[in-house]
């Protein structure tokens, strides 16, 4: 896969090792020339002196048969001109942009870029995920359906304890997958699956339903 | 010192047969061997391995040129085309790999805004080269 890195930054720079040690075809796009070299004597020619965000630079890489362009600039800005360039001039199938500010995510979807990572979010949903008491849990976000995979704790104090998965009042766009159990197997739960204290819910719905689908699991 | 493995990188410029000559008698005393690789930049609007026949038919009439002057010299030479991003690299990855013990250059006197130039390869392969490099100016 032929992947394109804007920005040799510390996290290009990583991103560019992780990814030629998988054993793609990488280069990073980068303004400084100081940075440039580093990268050059460390690693060969993976890295090319220039603007990322210029349609001109990104012809003269080949983005026309790049397979993804991930742009992690320290600018949002830069990420997103990057990425909507290679996006609808290039063709390219795959862009991802960095963020710094997590309120840019919505204008950057909008704008075509396929997939945002803000550290914030990430940082967010690690503290959701280690503090066991967070009743919702996002484990996933499968942005191009507009779906999230989400996880629901039923703690002893959920009103719905003992109540059947059909008594529930799920929200439409949103579907049980699995259940884990405090104890026993994991199962798929069913209209007459009676819901226990410590089971662990696992299902999908859409970012705007994922509180309703928590209040309708947990009760509270 | 020994000349048991020798590299000669080629471009197509009237130093490569004087070069090529002087590498066949530096390996003769060492019944050493000679190797003539011709690179092939390759721009990244293309892939690595894609197949550009006009530049690899002018590289290969490179290393035809040299092989026949080695052969004046009554020595055998292995040619080898290489495609590479950037030719510098390509040459020192060639050496490290084959293990040489020099590497032997022909090059041309050039200016560049009237002074004297080696260009960017030349001066890349000195700083980076495993092995003595051994500069012939025509």
């Amino acid at each position: 896969m032929y992947i394109i890195v804007v920005g040799g930054g510390r996290l290009g720079y990583y991103l560019l090792k992780a990814l030629l040690n998988e054993g793609h075809e990488v280069l990073v796009l980068e303004k400084d020339v100081r940075v440039c070299k580093t990268i050059t004597d460390e690693l060969g020619s993976v890295c090319f002196r220039g603007d990322g965000c210029e349609a001109s630079t990104l012809a003269e890489v080949g983005t026309g048969r790049a397979d993804m362009l991930v742009a992690v600039t320290g600018d949002d800005e830069d990420n997103l001109v990057a990425c909507q360039v290679a996006k609808h001039k290039h063709n390219v199938p795959r862009t991802i942009a960095r963020l710094r500010n997590p309120q840019n995510a919505a204008l950057f979807k909008k704008l075509g870029v396929d997939v945002t990572i803000s550290t914030t979010d990430i940082i967010i949903e690690t503290i959701e995920r280690e503090v066991p008491t967070h009743p919702l849990t996002q484990l996933m976000s499968l942005d191009e359906k507009g779906l999230v995979i989400v996880d629901v704790k039923i703690s002893t104090e959920s009103t719905t304890v003992g109540k059947m998965v059909k008594e529930l009042s799920l929200p439409k766009e949103s579907k049980l997958a699995l259940i884990i159990p405090h104890e026993g197997s994991t199962h798929v739960p069913a209209a007459n699956t009676v819901l226990r204290a410590g089971d662990q819910i696992i299902a999908v719905t859409s970012p705007e339903t994922k509180e309703a689908l928590r209040a309708a699991l947990r009760g509270i | 010192m020994e000349f048991k493995k020798v590299l000669v990188p080629v471009v197509g410029s009237e130093a490569d047969g004087e070069a090529m000559k002087l590498a066949c008698r530096l390996a003769k005393k060492d019944k050493g061997k000679v190797w003539a690789v011709s690179v092939v930049a390759i721009k990244r609007v293309l892939p690595l391995d894609a197949e550009i026949d006009s530049e690899i038919r002018s590289a290969e009439d490179v290393l035809d040129s040299v092989e026949s002057v080695a052969e004046e010299e009554d020595y055998e030479v292995e040619t080898d085309v290489l495609q590479a991003r950037e030719v510098g690299p390509a040459i020192v990855d060639e050496a490290v790999e084959r293990g040489v013990d020099i590497i032997l250059m022909g090059i041309t006197y050039k200016r560049r805004f009237g002074q004297f130039n080696l260009g960017n390869v030349v001066p890349y392969v000195l700083k980076n080269s495993p092995c003595p490099v051994i500069l012939y100016q025509q």
